[in-house]
């Protein structure tokens, strides 16, 4: 009698989604959040979801727990779990299942954990109130879990509060928690998008690891192609709401089928690849927001393709004979993604050699950039303490020539940020030099000649607070203009228009609001605002990171676009080290306030490498599956900038310190190796050791770009 | 989502349109509590804008018998003195919101003693508030400590030190209430200005070498100013409430004007003969202290949802 | 989180001095001519320069200031040639100021030109002796001589040139010859108890107060320990029924409750309870100052005027915080973790929604004083609150002054306890 059933369970699928709409009951009606999502995870299976902002991929993951706030509700379709249907399960049978047999990992950790409370107690509820464990063995069982997810100090962490672990360890304790009694299906909703990259990589690592170990089926959900392809078995494509592709991981990166997942394929860089033939191919238009989807088929008001029955008729989802893919298009058979053109009026940028001008418009010589803190001692209140200081930036040296971009990468806290803030003057520089056309720039701002202060704008991070919410796209835009008096100002609203024009945003947004617009229409503004009064160099710290991948494509090309135009100088901050490579020619890495390595752009990326820049690249996640990346990670936890290991500052951590016979040099100041002229490493190894060492990446080149 | 549906609404507005005046009014009629709240305060501003030309009988004469009940003549009764409480009533109302009597003369200045005092303490509050806030440091650190002090204060015993040490006067309670509301609006404004000026756009106007004033004034200020302008719509509420409890101590606006705390303080005496006297202003603080406090809660729950 | 406590115990004292110096400079010098209060309108400008050079009111504000705050003995005795010393007085238990000659309590006055030492007996009567070889050179011609004359005051003699003074007496002003030149009225300051003499009671201020602030915190007391339990309560079950039935009642009844002036609930209580019902006394007679302690039921009526007023207002912010935790991602964790519904409000909720409003609370404890003055004064409760009322209507600055210091050290105190609590209850700053 048990054999059957036991076969049985394993045939059905843990969760099987069929036609699920959820509805958000809204003033005046309601919106379908998600609308027909089908798809179903198999035991041990890791299935992806993957799209842009707004496509529904969270409220996906919500319904099946049934959390979806007062106002939502599924309004049509079955969610069976192991073949039971959770529709309009409520109470306490609902309870039972939460936190047992489902559990959920979600985005940003620190804010998920309780601040109040130790992590022991919030761990071992999860076993005494399902299983009525007693607080000793839970006990012991957390630890043992800790100690899976390699959690360093497992027994002491049970007694510490979630602010007093790093961010990648908050994560590990979200993920031990999930796991604790052993769910058969476990949801992951953006585990990773809040960590670094190398954190990332290393809790990508454990998932893959548990996955294995636990056998558990995983929902996990992501807006990063690069991260789906790295976890997942089968990848489920969402847009406006609708399931539009499913397929498994290889069939999907290696032919994909509906015309947005190829379009997403062609506006994400891929590392590895060399600049000129990666170029990026946003797509046009935005994601319909829930109440403005049109009819027909959801994607025809941006597709390529769009013929009249996608206007009409919504495409169900069919699969493809012989293939495992599923698509919801009309005419995927019709459509060769080989044979692809770029639409005529899209400009190219970056294809253009640039003009060789031997002219350094910024130079940087030992910057260093300390701040003050305040210790916590008696002694430190009455500032009889020893002054201690967080060393963000330590003898920044480099060079940038005159319309050249120069990328800046490294993970947070690694003074990227600061260095750019010392350079453009709201933070006065603590020691070194630093020139801007020839002008010493080390002083604050306020000091500075206002000429100089025009020449040196910035464009910012996050779209929603780059611009004022109280004015009008044309008055800030105009504000730097008449601030630098760069015009007689019945001329302003013309320079305006023409700026935004350039932004490619025509008259009618001169008088919207900042919120009227959409995120990546802000960053327009925002670098219309920033390039309004010629400046000679443009610092943009991480422009795109906040943004989708279909905009953040459109973005990169404008700022190149830009610089060919006016031959505008610029520093690109990221921590993302795909776009920094399409974008820069020259790269600078840094770790904990120092520079690590500097260079060419195509230098960097291949060996020989830094240690630092090699664990980097092996971390960043790559949008196809087929891509080999050797697995090199960093050991423990970023230092405190307060006390910085002395030497190298990656001495704690560096994987290749073994190369070296006497691991001990590490603890002195490394010299500068010079690979080529102006390709340099910060590193005791030497050279020929260094270049021993295989490329992280090796990808077989298919070019989908054509 | 709702805000980017919303943001799509109007991209297809017709192209150049000034955002509206009464698009930013409409949000007060979306919510019913605070459309509960502005009728209530409406209510009271309308009934002392008709006193101010018209009140049924002159509200300081004893014209009729002493503690009549509400008949068809008097409304809402007589008083101990047989003046008329509708009248009072109404003209109670001109002090609070309407108009400030000047020292000395009969002349007085439009807004009340409790619209001036807020605005005063606005005025003040947010000079301080977004020094602090801005600036940070040494500014901070000596502006708090100085607003810490003014705060110790319990509110109606600085007033009574105001009044012993100014004596009695609309300006002296407009200053009482100025002092009093200042700190609080600081400190508003104040952790509003911590917040705003973490914002990027800040950055960009410090990269343009703005000066501190124009990034405190026209950067930050207009997006402080909705928190502002529903934390000083409960200040007046408070302030009414403290007029009447000054008015009630015997020590608050001074005669002859009535203002609904004395008439509390004087009908107390008689309240086992007649309750209506004390019942009629304290209905009428009542009501408009919590239109007041509906008219704010409800305005700052639309704001909010109208800035997600 | 030393650093945090050592701050906000620096913050408090400067606070405190602050207050002082503000509190002083404002009923100093806001208020004019004192001696024109005191002496009324139609005192000669003599009568009152000779007044205020005794009250010690020529000397230079800054010098006041300390004075009261810290006293002025120390400037006195570094003066005088004998020591100074304090005696209580047996029949009215206040504070005397003598000099101690030999071993005796001593006192001076010029008779007719001549200086006497008034010497202190058994029975608080004093006895005359000549004290002409008290009299000290100083420069040219001159003698003098400090000492204490019967009135508190260190007061310079100068032999043969006595001056004609003012004094105040129970029957008026009276002129008197032979009086001193220079005035210095002793006080011990603020800070060590002492808060100068009331005009209005011509008693010390300290004597009067200290019944009166016992009455109040029982009274304020009492209040607290009714509201915060019952507030919290109604608070926590308003925030998790968010939007139902019953948070829009307890939302409305307490919005309602705080809307209306304490003056208005007091009255109606007296008139429902006193007059109409006849449960509790209406008319509340406070005979003596310990009258409380015998008739426990004479607080009911203040006490619910409080707790009608504070209730409504600590219940709210209760609420909104209740509601923010409950919409934050924790909570959210822990629904999905497949807790308990009451686990999770009590585990994980209550605790973090606390923290908002105890330092409200704290902050709060003022404006709940505020609301003592007006309860007081309705029900002529024997309190700070109606001393103060009391004082700022006669006009009574040391009084006034005193008590008002009193409240703010009240008010500023439970902040502080506020700020620990709040530090304790949050592990992040406790581990910061």
């Amino acid at each position: 009698m048990a054999e059957p059933t036991r076969r049985k369970s394993e045939d059905i699928p843990v969760l099987d989604i069929e036609n699920l709409a959820v509805a958000y009951k809204v003033r005046g009606g309601e919106v379908e959040a998600i609308q027909n999502v089908t798809l179903d995870i198999k035991k041990g299976e890791s299935h992806g979801i993957v799209g842009e902002s707004g496509c529904g991929k969270s409220t996906c993951a919500w319904s099946i727990i049934n959390f979806l706030g007062a106002n939502g509700y599924v309004k049509r379709g079955t969610i069976k779990f192991q073949g039971k249907n959770l529709v309009g399960k409520k109470g306490e049978e609902l309870r039972r299942l939460r936190g047992d047999q489902i559990a959920m990992v979600y985005q940003d950790p620190m804010q998920s954990l309780n601040h109040s409370m130790v992590l022991g107690e919030q761990l071992k509820e999860v076993l005494t109130v399902h299983q009525g464990m007693s607080n000793k063995a839970a006990e012991k069982d957390c630890i043992r879990m800790l100690e899976k997810v390699q959690m360093p100090d497992a027994a002491n962490v049970m007694r510490r509060f979630p602010h007093q672990i790093s961010g990648g360890q908050q994560q590990r304790v979200v993920i031990a928690m999930a796991l604790l009694n052993n769910p058969a299906l476990l949801l992951m909703d953006e585990p990773t998008t809040a960590l670094d990259v190398t954190v990332e990589a290393a809790v990508l690592d454990l998932i893959a690891d548990l996955r294995k170990e636990f056998n558990t089926a995983i929902m996990y959900i992501t807006h990063d192609l690069g991260v789906v392809a790295r976890v997942s078995t089968r990848v489920g494509v969402m847009y406006a709401g609708e399931m539009v592709e499913r397929a498994t991981v290889e069939e999907l990166f290696k032919s994909p089928q509906h015309p947005y997942t190829q379009g997403l394929m062609r506006c994400v860089p891929k590392l590895g690849t060399d600049r000129s033939s990666s170029i990026l191919y946003p797509i046009p238009g935005r994601v319909p927001p829930p109440g403005g989807r049109p009819a027909g088929c959801v994607f025809w008001p941006r597709c390529d393709y769009v013929r009249k029955r996608c206007r009409e008729e919504r495409p169900k989802l069919r699969s493809i004979a012989g293939t495992e893919t599923w698509v919801r298009c009309h005419f995927s058979e019709d459509i060769d993604m080989g044979s692809w053109e770029p639409p005529e009026d899209l400009v190219l940028p970056g294809t253009v050699q640039k003009k060789e001008v031997d002219e350094t418009i910024l130079e940087v010589k030992g910057l260093k950039k300390y701040y003050r803190v305040r210790g916590n001692s008696l002694k430190d209140v009455f500032g009889m303490g020893e002054k201690q200081y967080v060393k963000a930036v330590e003898h920044a040296s480099f060079k940038v020539p005159r319309g050249k971009t120069l990328g800046i990468v490294g993970e947070s806290g690694c003074g990227k940020s600061t260095l750019v803030k010392t350079i453009i003057g709201l933070e006065r520089a603590t020691d070194g030099e630093a020139r801007f056309l020839g002008f010493d720039i080390t002083n604050s701002i306020s000091a500075r000649d206002r000429k100089l202060i025009q020449e040196l704008q910035m464009v910012f991070q996050n779209p929603d607070s780059t611009m004022n919410p109280s004015y009008t796209v044309g008055q800030q835009i105009a504000r730097p203009l008449k601030r630098f008096n760069v015009m007689p100002k019945e001329k302003i609203t013309d320079e305006v228009l023409r700026l935004l024009r350039s932004m490619r945003l025509d008259e009618k947004y001169y008088d919207r609001l900042p919120r009227q617009l959409s995120g990546g229409e802000k960053q327009r503004v925002g670098i219309a605002r920033a390039l309004a009064s010629h400046p000679d160099l443009v610092l943009c710290d991480e422009p795109v990171s906040a943004l989708d991948v279909s905009v953040q494509a459109a973005i990169i090309n404008l700022l190149l676009e830009i610089q060919e135009e006016f031959g505008t100088t610029l520093i690109f901050i990221s921590h993302d080290l795909s776009v920094t490579r399409f974008f820069s020619e020259y790269v600078c890495v840094m770790y904990l306030g120092q520079i690590m390595e500097l260079g060419p752009a195509e230098e960097i990326y291949a060996p020989p490498y830094h240690p630092y820049t090699e664990a980097l690249l092996s971390a960043v996640p790559i949008p196809d599956p087929t891509a080999k990346q050797k697995r090199v990670r960093l050991q423990g936890v970023v230092p405190s900038a307060i006390a910085p290991p002395s030497g190298c500052r990656l001495n704690t951590r560096c994987p290749r310190r073994e190369m070296l016979p006497d691991p001990d040099i590490c603890l002195t100041d490394p010299p500068w190796r010079e690979v080529h002229p102006g390709h340099h490493i910060y590193c005791h190894i030497p050279l020929d050791e260094l270049r021993k060492i295989d490329p992280v990446v090796s990808i077989k080149e298919v070019n989908h770009a054509g | 989502m709702n805000a980017e549906a919303a943001a799509n609404e109007e991209n297809k507005s017709e192209k150049r349109t000034k955002p509206s005046l009464w698009k930013t009014i409409s949000i007060i009629f979306e919510s019913r509590v605070a459309t509960i709240g502005m009728v209530m305060v409406a209510f009271w501003v309308i009934v002392g804008c008709i006193s101010l030309v018209w009140t049924p009988y002159d509200p300081n004469s004893s014209d009729f018998i002493q503690n009549l009940s509400p008949n068809a003549t008097n409304w809402l009764g007589t008083d101990h003195m047989g003046r008329d409480l509708l009248s009072r009533l109404m003209q109670g109302t001109q002090v609070i919101l309407l108009k400030t009597r000047l020292p000395g003369g009969e002349h007085s200045i439009p807004g009340g003693v409790a619209i001036w005092g807020v605005l005063g303490s606005l005025f003040l509050g947010v000079i301080l508030g977004l020094n602090a806030g801005y600036r940070r440091g040494w500014t901070d650190q000596i502006i708090m400590q100085v607003l810490d002090a003014l705060i110790a204060f319990p509110q109606i015993v600085l007033y009574l030190v105001v009044i012993a040490a100014l004596g009695q006067g609309d300006m002296v309670v407009i200053l009482a209430i100025t002092i009093t509301g200042a700190p609080g609006v600081a400190r508003l404004a104040r952790s509003l200005a911590l917040d705003i000026q973490t914002r990027d756009y800040i950055r960009a106007a410090e990269t343009r070498a703005e000066s501190a004033w124009f990034i405190m004034f026209r950067e930050i200020l207009p997006n402080a100013r909705g928190p502002l302008l529903v934390d000083s719509m409960l200040r007046v509420g408070y302030a009414i409430f403290m007029i009447g409890t000054l008015g009630f101590l015997g020590i608050g606006l001074p005669p002859p004007d009535p203002d609904w705390g004395s008439m509390v303080n004087e009908a107390r005496k008689y309240i086992f003969v007649n309750q209506l006297p004390v019942i009629w202003p304290a209905l009428a603080i009542s009501t408009l202290v919590i239109g007041l406090n509906l008219f704010a809660d409800g305005l700052r729950e639309e704001l909010m949802r109208y800035q997600k | 989180m030393v650093r945090f406590l050592v701050r906000s115990v620096v913050s408090t004292i400067i606070t405190i001095l602050l207050v002082s110096i503000g509190l002083f400079v404002l009923i100093e010098v806001g208020s004019g001519d004192i001696s024109v209060k005191i002496l009324g309108v139609f005192s000669t400008p003599e009568q009152r320069a000779s007044y205020r050079a005794q009250l010690g009111l020529n000397a230079p504000t800054w010098q006041r200031y300390l004075d009261w705050l810290v006293g002025n003995d120390w400037r006195a005795k570094s003066r005088m040639t004998y020591p100074l010393i304090t005696l209580k007085n047996p029949k009215t238990k206040e504070v005397e100021w003598w000099a101690d000659v030999d071993g005796q309590a001593t006192r001076w006055k010029m008779d007719k030109g001549e200086l006497k030492r008034l010497v202190r007996k058994e029975d608080g009567f004093s006895k005359v002796m000549p004290a002409e070889s008290d009299w000290i050179k100083g420069e040219g011609t001159e003698e003098f001589f400090w000492g204490v004359d019967n009135r508190n005051n260190a007061v310079k003699f100068v032999k043969g040139s006595g001056e004609e003074v003012w004094v105040l007496t129970k029957a008026g002003l009276r002129k008197q010859g032979d009086g001193p030149r220079e005035y210095i009225p002793l006080r011990k300051g603020l800070i060590r108890g002492d808060a100068g003499l009331s005009w209005q009671y011509n008693r010390p201020v300290s004597m009067i107060l200290k019944p009166r602030v016992r009455n109040t915190l029982v009274l304020a007391g009492v209040a607290f320990v009714v509201v915060m339990p019952l507030a919290l309560f109604f608070g926590i079950l308003a925030g998790i029924n968010e939007g139902k039935l019953l948070d829009r009642i307890i939302s409305i009844t307490s919005l309602g409750a705080t809307s209306t002036p304490e003056f208005v609930t007091g009255i109606f209580l007296i008139l429902i309870f006193g007059i109409w019902l006849k449960v509790l006394p209406a008319v509340t007679m406070f005979t003596s100052s310990n009258a409380i302690f015998e008739n426990p039921m004479m607080l009911a009526l203040p006490v619910m005027t409080l707790t009608a007023v504070e209730l409504g207002y600590v219940a709210r912010m209760t609420r909104a915080s209740m509601v923010e935790v409950m919409d934050s991602a924790y909570i959210r964790t822990a629904i999905v973790k497949g807790m308990p519904y009451w686990r999770v409000v009590f585990r994980h909720a209550i605790r973090n929604a606390l923290m908002a409003p105890i330092t409200i609370i704290m902050l709060h404890v003022n404006w709940l004083i505020g609301g003592v003055v007006v309860v007081e004064v309705i029900f002529g409760y024997p309190g700070l609150g109606k001393f103060i009322f009391d004082s700022a209507i006669f006009g009574d600055f040391s009084a006034i002054e005193a008590a008002a210091m009193v409240t703010v050290l009240i008010a500023i105190i439970t902040r502080l306890i506020g700020d620990l609590a709040y530090t304790l209850l949050n592990p992040r700053v406790r581990y910061a």
